[in-house]
């Protein structure tokens, strides 16, 4: 099995768990899918590190797998556990046309990573075909959720598709921007995490749908 | 360390120190002289920039070029205001809590109307600012400032986005400051339309880089905006103009244009008045020049249309969705955001239409904002302070009478606001106006026109029924705090003063300066 395969064939999971956390209820499987998915992320940034022997890669593989693989999927637990609230009661959309929805998207953003520079062909292809589908996934589930950390996880799944289109599309960011970046996005989690807490202690739920008051 | 340096420091040292402990004057002699020093910084930033050099720093990640430099100094001058006036701000929060008003008792009437609405408020005391919460105000403010700072100077896209994504962390804080259960509804809003923007944004900005096909360097340097722009002939067309929608929608989301506006009205409701008028001025700048900077880059590999008539439609979007809800509006601080999405739309409308007049009447529309935005939240924070309310149910018709000084304050704000002759907004308008007849879009620029008038007349059906309205029976409304000459309204005052030299007098220098931000965007010498 070559790189390019290992590539292909993590990219490919990586979608599979984002189909999978759409037909989830259950908040703390959701949860360890993305932490799956995002040590996906990282085996893909170590494979392409190595095909091309650019081995800045491993540092923002290694911080993937650490922060995003094991870290926030921690942190979210340890807030439902708090919480107590483990399940998804109702989503907007029922689980077998979400499904089908989101294969819909998938075919979308394959159709548009074929415009792309290096799009057409290859490895490539694959990559930013799944990470352009994937944030249309994560849309999806952002606007077909009510639970709180179900947002949040729609908002990790976009972030993690950014990153993949990042190693897809270009020869990986800049390692300094990309730092930046990874700070970023753990401190958009403890934050988002502390106003969940908040909001908990205040409405006694996470369900954003009674997050409605302010009209006009 | 060189000046440019300097000028980041000290707002990061100022935060840093905010979570000090101390006495309460300590902590605010802190905090107005460290944002008063920046100001000095960036005022010398800019000067030495004028004066001819270009001061750069990190391998040119940061930069100041005479768009920067505009933006550096008015964010820099609304962070100090901003800091002035949260002394009085938060003071009288403070003895608010130590003295509980008297007559509670509200109308019967008012309190159906109220529970009909559903708008839940916390008790007084939960609604006040406690003494421990101050530290974490005195923290944020500085950060918010060194991180507008950051944004108006980063000449890399990929630190243009840290910043501005540090920026949205900073004010998720600032807007659920008082833990109201609408504060955390408006600041889980805020937090994830906010989020998503910056994902879209970073996709953009991701994009963009592959647009280079590896031309661009794979080092630091590959994301500077200087780098972009001399290979903009050698990007691959379809990558470019797809990140450039994404980055565009993404900072646009910032900026509060429609149709991603909808955090604007919840977000300043809730947030106190000194960082609404961060969030209002300052992120408005910030964002625009971001939006800014990705159109160049489009314009200068696709041509002017592309991004332009994204802007365009995105500007018209926003001052014709602000017009019904103006209108309709039930609380002052809502009416504010709406305003501010009028504004930022006519900014963008104004720089979608391109062109070297255009552009200087968007740019002069900015610094006339950043000049009279802050008297609209100062007076407006007040009177909200004084009626312990900022819906007008609460409030009541015709405050005139109650609290003359305050309400005075409110209409001037409203007259310049809203771009009546002889303000300074009036003239930027009418600059924009007259380039977008001359252009080749007139239709919409008669559509745009319709929709000014109707805003303006709208904003002071508004003013005129809250201010001058007929005074309601004694008996059945709250009285207001009797009003005081102390440290909130003397800022209100200055703000007023400044508002007001501002419409008349520019200083050259300023001047100066939009017209080398003029020639950044249009591509002059």
């Amino acid at each position: 099995m070559t790189t390019d395969d290992v590539v292909i064939l993590c990219a490919a999971g990586m979608l599979v768990t984002a189909y999978l956390i759409v037909g989830q209820k259950a908040l703390f499987v959701a949860i360890r899918l993305y932490g799956l998915q995002s040590i996906l992320l990282g085996v893909v940034a170590v494979a392409m590190g190595l095909t091309d022997h650019r081995y800045h890669l491993f540092i923002g593989a290694a911080l993937t797998i650490g922060l995003k693989g094991l870290f926030i999927p921690w942190f979210l637990m340890r807030i439902i556990d708090r919480i107590g609230i483990h399940r998804e009661i109702e989503p907007y959309v029922n689980i077998p046309s979400s499904l089908l929805i989101c294969l819909g998207l998938t075919v979308v953003g394959y159709r548009v990573s074929t415009g792309l520079a290096e799009g057409g062909r290859g490895v490539t292809h694959h990559v930013v075909g799944v990470s352009l589908s994937m944030i249309l996934m994560g849309l999806f589930l952002m606007v077909s959720r009510r639970k709180a950390v179900s947002q949040i996880l729609a908002l990790l799944t976009v972030e993690n598709a950014v990153f993949l289109v990042a190693l897809g599309a270009t020869s990986g960011m800049p390692l300094v921007v990309e730092l930046g970046i990874s700070f970023d996005v753990i401190l958009a989690v403890l934050v988002l995490g502390i106003l969940v807490h908040r909001i908990v202690e205040r409405f006694e739920s996470m369900d954003v749908s009674r997050l409605s008051n302010l009209k006009g | 360390m060189t000046l440019l340096l300097w000028t980041l420091v000290v707002p990061a040292v100022t935060a840093a120190l905010g979570v000090l402990p101390g006495p309460r004057w300590v902590k605010e002699a802190r905090l107005v002289a460290g944002l008063c020093v920046t100001l000095i910084l960036s005022a010398a930033t800019a000067g030495k920039f004028l004066g001819g050099s270009v001061p750069t720093a990190f391998d040119d990640a940061l930069r100041v070029d005479g768009l920067s430099a505009l933006v550096l100094v008015l964010s820099a001058f609304v962070g100090f205001i901003s800091g002035l006036y949260s002394v009085g701000y938060l003071r009288r929060n403070e003895e608010r809590r130590l003295m509980p008003r008297q007559n509670e008792e509200r109308s019967p009437v008012a309190r159906g109307k109220e529970e009909r609405r559903r708008a839940p408020r916390g008790s007084e005391e939960r609604r006040l600012v406690p003494p421990s919460r101050r530290r974490e105000f005195d923290a944020l403010v500085p950060l918010y400032v060194f991180a507008m700072l950051l944004v108006a100077v980063s000449n890399n896209l990929g630190i243009l986005w840290i910043a501005v994504e540090l920026t949205t962390l900073v004010s998720v804080f600032l807007v659920a400051f008082h833990n109201r259960d609408t504060s955390l509804e408006a600041a889980w809003k805020f937090l994830v339309l906010g989020s998503l923007g910056l994902a879209f944004a970073l996709l953009g900005t991701v994009l963009l880089f592959a647009s280079g096909r590896g031309l661009l360097g794979e080092g630091m340097s590959g994301l500077n905006w200087t780098r972009f722009m001399s290979l903009a002939h050698e990007l691959h067309p379809f990558t470019l103009k797809l990140g450039v929608v994404f980055a565009l929608i993404g900072y646009a989301t910032k900026a509060g244009l429609a149709p991603m506006h909808t955090w604007k009205p919840d977000a300043y409701r809730e947030a106190p008045s000194p960082a609404g008028v961060l969030m209002a001025v300052g992120m408005l700048n910030g964002a625009l020049y971001c939006l800014l900077r990705i159109h160049l880059i489009a314009k200068a590999a696709l041509g002017p249309g592309f991004s332009g008539g994204l802007l365009l439609m995105l500007g018209l979007l926003s001052v014709a969705v602000a017009t019904p809800f103006i209108l309709i509006q039930w609380n002052l601080k809502r009416l504010l955001a709406y305003s501010s999405i009028e504004h930022v739309g006519i900014m963008a409308v104004g720089l979608g239409l391109g062109g070297e007049a255009a552009t200087f009447g968007a740019l002069l529309h900015m610094t006339y904002h950043t000049f009279v935005k802050p008297l609209a939240f100062f007076s407006a924070g007040t009177l909200a302070q004084l009626h312990r309310s900022s819906d007008f149910e609460d409030i009541g018709t015709g405050t005139l009478g109650r609290t003359p000084v305050a309400s005075g304050l409110f209409v001037l704000a409203a007259v310049m606001v809203t771009g009546s002759p002889p303000f300074g907004l009036f003239f930027s308008e009418m600059i924009i106006l007259r380039a977008g007849f001359l252009g080749p879009h007139a239709a919409w620029v008669a559509f745009f026109l319709a929709c000014l008038v109707l805003l303006f007349c709208g904003y002071f059906f508004q003013v005129g029924r809250l201010i001058l309205g007929p005074e309601p029976e004694s008996a059945t409304r709250r009285k207001p705090d009797a009003e005081r000459l102390d440290a909130g309204t003397a800022t209100t005052m200055l703000a007023a003063v400044l508002a007001v030299i501002s419409a008349f007098y520019l200083p050259q220098r300023l001047l100066d300066l939009i017209h080398a931000a003029v020639r950044v965007v249009e591509g002059g010498p």
